[in-house]
C-alpha cells in the first residue's frame, strides 16, 4: 500500500504538524489530527474497509461522510462507529466488522454461492420447517450472521452516558451555510439558539469548495462564535422531533462523556440538513473504487487524499463537474466524463477488490480503478416527517421537497430549493428571522402564562406572514438506475432485482416492499436508499415516481446508542432519619417501594419473640402522615371513610378504612384529632401519596366549601412503634409530661408531649404487633437521639429494634390484614371482614352505593384465619385454595407464616363463602403440587382474638 | 433540648470548586414554616407574595409564594417558632412548621444552572425565571420546589425535597455536579 496523501489543500482539516497512531485490523499505521478513520486508511492506501452484509463482497469508501454504509467499524469496544466521520484519536484500535476470520479471508463470501437463495424475503421463506429447529439451530446459525460488531459488556469501558434539557426559542438542526445564516439571523432577532451540525465542524458543503465557499464559510464560523446567544454542537445530530417540538439531540464528543441525549424543548425548529448524494444503480456499483462525487471531493479537499489514479466520471450537475476539476488537481487521470444530461450512461464496472474497468453505456470498456457518479440528491426529510409532513416528489428537480409544515418547524437550504451560496444564505437569514419571530411570540406567551417570570411589560410581538422568496428548483436528470442491476441497499445488501422480485411477489406498495425486503431499513435509515427503490417500484409498476409515495421517516434519524438513551438513571429512593442506625447495627434491607427498610436484624423470629416478652422498637417512618386541619376536617374523613367520625374527642383515636367508588378497600389506618380542628391521619406506607392526592382532589374539585388544609407530614415524623409488654415501663422512664397509665391514656388514645426531652412528639396508643404497644411520631430532625435513648434506657427490659419481618409475623398472628396484600384490587369491604365497621346509612361515604350493593351479595370471597393441619407446613403466599377433589379454584392464602408464639404455621386466606365457617377443613395446593388440609379459624387473629394483651 | 444537634437528612455538608464555578451545600437545618390561608385573611395579605415569586423580610425570613394561596417561609435554623409567630392565625389559616420534613439544597455558581439542566427539565433563562422565582418541579426525579435565589450577583438556587429523599437527592446532585470539577466524596454515589 503506498501513501494517497495529496500536497497541502488550501480547506483540508488535517493537521500535518501531528501524527496519530492507530491500529486497523492490528496493523499499525498513522494519521494526522482531522483525519477521520477512514480518511487516515486511504491516506495510508487502504481501499476495502468492510464487507456486505449478506453477500461479504469488499467493500471501500462510497461517500466519505457519516452516511457512508460501507465505513462502519469497531473501535474498541465501540460497534458501528462512522468511520467517514469520526476523528481520528491517537491509540484507536479499529478494525472491521462483520467478517471472519479476516476482512481479507473472509468464509461468509460463500454466500455468495447461494445468493439465489438469499433473495427478498428469504428469511420468510426458510428456517420455518421444522419447527423445533428454530430454537435449537435456526436462531444460533443466523445470530452468527448477524452484521455490526460487538458489544463486550463486562469491560466497562463505555463510560456513563449522560442526558440534559434545553429550552432553545431555534433549534438549527444542520449547520451548512443555510443553517448557519439562520441561526445567526435568529440571534440577532433575540432569540436563544441551538445549532446542531453532524459533522465535527460546521460549513456543510462549503468546507470541500473552493476559495469563494472557503471564504464564506470562514465569515460565517467567524459571526457565529462571536455572537452571543447561539450555542454550537457539532458532531452531534437532531435524532428526532416530536410533540409540541419535543426534539432530541445526541450530543458526541463531549469532553466528559460518550454521548449525550439532549431534550430540548424547542419553540422554532429550522431543519436545514442540506442533500444527500445518492448513489446510481447499475452493476458492480459495490465495488471498491466506485464513489459519489461528494465522496471524492471530500478526500481531496478534506483531507488531502488522493481516491484513486484513473477515474471515469458519470455527471448529472455541477457537484461532478466539480469532481472533475478536483480530480484533476490532485493529479487524478480523468480519463473519461460521461454527461447524464446528455443522455451518457454507465452499465457495468468489474473488478476483484478494486474497479478494474468500466462499461460504458455505449459500449467502450474503460480501464480505470475510479468510477465517480454524481447522479442527484435525496432530500432527508426526516425531521419534516416527523412533523406531519409528506414530502412531495418534483419531477423536474428530481427529489422530493417540503409540503405542509406546522408553524413551529421551518425548512430552508438545500432541502428547500436550489441556490448559489448567497441565495441559500439569504434563505437561511429569512427562515431563521421568521423562526425567532414565530418563537419569541411563543416565549412571550408563555412569560404572560407562567406565574415565576417576568411579566412582558411589551405587547406580544406582531405574527409575521412567510414572506420567504423561495429558493428555485434547479432540472436535474432522473438518474436512478442504469440498464442493469445493482444494489439499492449497500447497508442490507439488497439490490434492484430483490425488489423487482418482490413486487411480482405481491409486495407492490412502498410501506410492503420495505418491511419484506428490508430495504431503508440498515443503519442510514433509508438516506442513500429510499428515492432509488421507490424509483425502482414506478419501474416495475410503470408509474410516476410521484405515485408510488415514499416511506414514513420515525426517529430516529440517524441510529443512536441505546447507552445514550438509557443516559443517567436515576432511581430515587427514602431513608428515614433512622436508617444509618440500622445498617450500622446489623440491619438486613429491603426495598419497600421507594423506602430503604430493614427486614430484620439477624434473626426475626426471635425479634418477634422478643416483642412478645419484652419489648421491641421498629421504625415504621414510611407509615403515610397527613395533617389536617380546619373545622371540616371531620366531614372530609365522614366523606372518606367509612365508618363515622362526627364524633371523635380531642386525644382520641380511631380506625377507618377508605374504599374506592367501585367499593373496593384501597387504604386504612388510624386517625387521631389532636385538637379541635387538628388531626393527624395516617395511611399505608405506600397508600401515603394516593391518599393525599385523593384528598386534594375531593377539597379542591367535588368540596371546595369546605375549609381543610392537608400537610404531609410523613418524613418530618419519625415514627418509633415501642411494643411489648415492658413498653410503657420504658417509655415512662423517657416521657416527662404524659401520663402513660392505663386509666389516663387508654388504648386508641393520642397525647402531645416530650420524649427524652424532645418536645411536640405525638405518643399514640395503637399498635400493629398486638402488644401493649406506643407509636412515637418525633420530629425528624431529633428522631435518633430518641432511638438511642430507647434504646439504652431499655437495656434491663429487654429492648431490641425488630424489623418489617418480625412485624409481619406479629400482625399475622395478631389477624391484621395489609391492604393489597391480603386484599386485592377486586376486594370489596365484606371481603375484608368490614362489616362492623362501615355505617351505610350515613348521608355521604365514597363508595357508598357499591358498599351497599356488595353488603347485599353473599358470594363475595371472604377473608378467614386459616391454621394449616400438618403445624409444620406453611404454604407459600398465593397458595390456591382448592376443592377437594378437583383443581377448582376456591381461594388462596393471602398471608402465611411460621408463628414462634403458638409455634405453628398460621395464615390468613380469602375463600369462598362456602367455605368461611370456622372449623371448614379446605385444601391448599402447595407450589410443588402437594396438597395439604387446612382449618379455618374463628377470628383472624391466631393469638389473643380478645385483645387483652394490647389492652393493659 | 437546645443542645440537641439538628440531625441532617443529608449528612454530607458542602461541596465546591476551586474556581467557585459550583457550590452544593447542605442547608437542611434552616427553619420551613408552611403558612396556608384563605383568600381574604390577613395572613395572605400581609405576606404580600404572589404565587411563583419570593421577597425576603427585613428579618431576614423568605417569603415564597409556592402555591396558590400557599406559602412557604424560609429562616436560618432555629427559628420556627418566631416564625410561625409572625404569621397571624386569623381565620382559616394553617401554620406548619415543616422544618423536619423537608431536606434542603443550595446551588450556586455560574455553572449552576447547567448542573440543574442535567437534572431538571424547567426553563431556568433569566426571563423564565428570574432572580425569587418559585417553582416546582422533578429533580433527577424527585418532586421538588425550588426558588432562584442568588446571591452576590451570581446564580443561586434553593430545593428543597421531601426529607427522606434527602441522602438521594445530594448524591443525585453532587453526580451532575462531577462534570463540573465537584470531587464526589466515595459513596455518595446515585447509582
Amino acid at each position: 500500500m503506498s501513501s494517497q496523501r495529496l500536497p497541502t489543500r488550501a480547506g483540508e482539516l488535517i493537521d500535518r504538524s501531528t501524527s496519530l497512531s492507530f491500529t486497523w485490523n492490528g496493523r499499525s499505521f498513522s494519521g494526522h489530527e482531522g483525519d477521520t478513520i477512514a480518511s487516515a486508511l486511504a491516506a495510508a492506501g487502504v481501499e476495502v474497509f468492510s464487507r456486505g452484509m449478506k453477500y461479504h463482497r469488499r467493500r471501500g469508501i462510497l461517500t466519505a461522510d457519516h452516511w457512508d454504509p460501507n465505513l462502519s467499524v469497531q473501535v474498541g469496544d465501540e460497534p458501528n462507529v462512522r468511520a467517514g466521520s469520526r476523528r481520528l484519536v491517537d491509540g484507536m484500535q479499529v478494525s472491521a466488522q462483520n467478517a471472519w476470520p479476516s476482512l481479507r479471508w473472509d468464509l461468509g463470501t460463500a454466500n455468495q454461492l447461494v445468493g439465489r437463495f438469499l433473495s427478498a424475503g428469504f428469511y420468510y421463506k426458510t428456517f420455518m420447517r421444522p419447527q423445533f429447529l428454530w430454537h435449537n439451530l435456526y436462531q444460533r446459525i443466523l445470530r452468527k450472521f448477524a452484521p455490526g460488531g460487538r458489544v463486550h459488556w463486562k469491560t466497562g469501558t463505555h463510560g456513563d452516558y449522560d442526558k440534559r434539557y434545553a429550552h432553545p426559542d431555534v433549534l438549527v438542526a444542520g449547520g451548512g451555510p443555510a443553517g448557519m445564516a439562520a441561526a445567526l439571523s435568529a440571534a440577532e432577532a433575540g432569540a436563544s439558539v441551538m445549532l446542531v451540525e453532524q459533522e465535527p465542524e460546521l460549513g456543510g458543503h462549503l468546507r470541500w469548495g473552493g476559495p469563494d465557499d472557503l471564504t464564506v464559510l470562514a465569515d460565517l464560523r467567524e459571526a457565529l462564535y462571536s455572537t452571543p446567544g447561539i450555542e454550537v454542537l457539532c458532531d452531534s445530530i437532531v435524532t428526532g422531533r416530536y410533540d409540541h417540538n419535543w426534539v432530541a439531540v445526541m450530543q458526541r464528543s463531549h469532553p466528559v462523556v460518550p454521548e449525550r441525549l439532549i431534550k430540548a424543548r424547542v419553540g422554532s425548529l429550522v431543519v436545514a440538513p442540506g442533500l444527500v448524494e445518492r448513489p446510481y444503480v447499475f452493476a458492480g456499483n459495490d465495488i471498491p473504487g466506485v464513489m459519489l462525487a461528494g465522496a471524492v471531493r471530500r478526500l481531496i479537499n478534506l483531507w488531502a487524499v488522493k481516491p484513486g489514479s484513473r477515474a471515469v466520471v458519470l455527471s448529472a450537475n455541477a457537484e461532478g463537474d466539480a469532481a472533475v476539476a478536483d480530480l484533476e488537481s490532485a493529479g487524478v487521470a480523468v480519463i473519461a466524463v460521461l454527461d447524464a444530461r446528455a443522455g451518457e450512461d454507465i452499465v457495468q464496472v468489474r473488478g476483484r477488490g478494486r474497479v478494474a474497468s468500466v462499461q460504458t453505456g455505449d459500449g467502450r470498456t474503460l480501464k480505470a480503478d475510479l468510477l465517480v457518479t454524481a447522479t442527484g440528491w435525496s432530500a432527508p426529510t426526516s425531521l419534516l416527517n416527523m412533523a406531519g409532513d409528506r414530502p412531495v416528489y418534483d419531477k423536474v428537480a428530481a427529489r422530493y421537497f417540503p409540503q405542509s409544515l406546522p408553524d413551529n418547524v421551518l425548512a430552508t437550504g438545500g432541502i428547500e430549493g436550489d441556490g448559489s451560496t448567497a441565495e441559500l444564505a439569504a434563505h437561511g437569514r429569512e427562515t431563521g428571522a421568521l423562526a425567532a419571530q414565530r418563537a419569541l411570540r411563543l416565549r412571550h406567551e408563555r412569560r404572560t402564562q407562567t406565574a415565576r417570570s417576568v411579566r412582558p411589560e411589551s405587547t406580544p410581538p406582531a405574527s409575521v406572514p412567510d414572506n420567504r422568496i423561495p429558493l428555485r428548483r434547479s432540472p436535474h436528470p432522473e438518474c436512478y438506475r442504469s440498464t442493469t442491476h445493482g444494489l439499492v441497499d449497500y447497508s442490507e445488501d439488497i439490490s434492484s432485482k430483490d425488489l423487482i422480485q418482490a413486487a411480482g411477489e405481491g409486495f407492490d406498495s412502498i410501506e410492503l416492499m420495505k418491511r419484506y425486503t428490508t430495504v431503508t431499513m440498515g443503519p442510514g435509515q433509508g438516506k442513500l436508499e429510499t428515492v432509488n427503490a421507490a424509483a425502482v417500484l414506478a419501474e416495475v409498476r410503470a408509474l410516476d415516481l410521484a405515485d408510488i409515495g415514499t416511506t414514513v421517516w420515525r426517529p430516529p434519524f440517524s441510529p443512536v446508542s441505546l447507552g445514550a438513551l438509557a443516559g443517567r438513571i436515576f432511581e430515587p429512593v427514602r431513608r428515614s432519619a433512622l436508617q444509618d442506625w440500622h445498617e450500622a447495627n446489623g440491619a438486613t434491607n429491603l426495598l419497600a417501594g421507594q423506602w430503604v427498610r430493614p427486614d430484620h436484624y439477624g434473626d426475626p423470629m426471635a425479634e418477634a419473640t422478643n416483642v412478645r416478652e419484652n419489648v421491641g422498637l421498629i421504625d415504621v417512618t414510611p407509615l403515610g402522615k397527613l395533617d389536617l386541619r380546619g373545622p371540616d376536617v371531620a366531614n372530609l374523613l365522614n366523606l372518606v371513610y367509612v365508618n363515622r367520625w362526627q364524633k371523635l374527642e380531642v386525644g382520641r383515636v380511631r380506625y377507618g378504612a377508605m374504599v374506592t367508588e367501585d367499593g373496593v378497600v384501597s387504604d386504612d389506618g388510624v386517625t387521631g384529632r389532636l385538637a379541635d380542628d387538628h388531626y393527624l391521619m395516617t395511611t399505608t406506607s405506600s397508600g401515603a401519596g394516593a391518599v393525599w392526592e385523593m384528598l386534594e382532589d375531593w377539597l379542591q374539585t367535588y368540596r371546595p366549601d369546605w375549609e381543610v388544609h392537608v400537610t404531609p407530614v410523613t418524613g418530618g415524623l419519625t415514627s418509633i412503634n415501642v411494643a411489648g409488654p415492658r413498653s410503657r415501663d420504658l417509655l415512662e422512664r423517657l416521657v416527662e409530661d404524659v401520663d402513660l397509665s392505663a386509666d389516663a391514656f387508654p388504648y386508641f388514645s393520642v397525647r402531645t408531649g416530650t420524649v427524652s426531652g424532645v418536645q411536640d412528639c405525638i405518643i399514640w396508643r395503637i399498635g400493629f404487633t398486638g402488644e401493649l404497644s406506643y407509636e412515637i411520631h418525633v420530629p425528624s430532625g431529633y428522631s435518633l437521639h430518641v432511638w438511642e435513648s430507647l434504646v439504652s434506657s431499655g437495656s434491663d427490659l429487654g429492648v431490641a429494634p425488630f424489623g418489617i419481618e418480625a412485624q409481619r409475623i406479629l400482625r399475622l398472628e395478631k389477624g391484621h390484614y395489609i391492604v393489597g396484600q391480603d386484599t386485592d384490587g377486586l376486594s370489596k369491604a365484606p371481603t375484608a371482614g368490614l362489616g362492623g365497621l362501615v355505617k351505610l346509612d350515613k348521608a355521604d361515604t365514597i363508595g357508598l352505593p357499591e358498599l351497599r350493593a356488595a353488603f347485599e351479595r353473599t358470594d363475595l370471597p371472604v377473608l378467614v384465619g386459616l391454621q394449616p393441619d400438618d403445624p409444620t407446613i406453611v404454604p407459600e403466599e398465593a397458595c390456591q385454595i382448592v376443592a377437594a377433589g378437583s383443581n377448582e379454584i376456591l381461594g388462596r392464602v393471602t398471608s402465611s407464616r411460621m408463628s414462634p408464639t403458638l409455634e405453628r404455621s398460621i395464615c390468613l386466606a380469602q375463600v369462598d363463602p362456602s367455605l368461611a365457617s370456622a372449623g371448614t377443613s379446605v385444601t391448599v395446593k402447595l407450589v410443588d403440587g402437594r396438597r395439604i388440609t387446612a382449618t379455618v379459624q374463628e377470628h383472624h387473629a391466631h393469638v389473643d382474638p380478645e385483645g387483652a394483651r394490647q389492652r393493659v | 433540648m437546645s443542645e440537641l444537634e439538628f440531625m441532617s437528612p443529608v449528612g454530607s455538608g458542602h461541596l465546591s470548586t476551586s474556581d467557585g464555578g459550583i457550590s452544593l451545600e447542605d442547608i437542611s437545618d434552616c427553619t420551613k414554616v408552611l403558612v396556608r390561608a384563605g383568600r381574604g385573611t390577613a395572613a395572605g395579605v400581609h405576606l404580600k407574595v404572589t404565587y411563583g415569586r419570593s421577597r425576603r423580610r427585613r428579618d431576614g425570613t423568605l417569603i415564597c409564594g409556592s402555591r396558590p394561596d400557599e406559602w412557604t417561609l424560609l429562616a436560618g435554623p432555629g427559628q420556627g417558632a418566631a416564625v410561625v409567630g409572625s404569621v397571624s392565625d386569623e381565620g382559616f389559616v394553617s401554620i406548619v412548621d415543616i422544618s423536619h420534613g423537608r431536606a434542603m439544597l443550595r446551588i450556586s455558581g455560574s455553572d449552576s444552572v447547567d448542573v440543574l439542566a442535567k437534572v431538571c427539565n424547567v426553563d431556568l433563562a433569566d426571563d423564565m425565571t428570574p432572580d425569587g422565582a418559585v417553582f416546582s418541579g422533578s429533580v433527577a426525579k424527585v418532586t421538588c420546589d425550588l426558588v432562584r435565589d442568588d446571591r452576590d450577583a451570581g446564580r443561586s438556587y434553593l430545593i428543597s425535597c421531601e426529607r427522606s429523599f434527602g441522602g438521594y437527592l445530594f448524591a443525585a446532585m453532587a453526580d451532575a455536579c462531577a462534570e463540573f470539577g465537584i470531587n464526589v466524596p466515595a459513596g455518595l454515589s446515585v447509582h
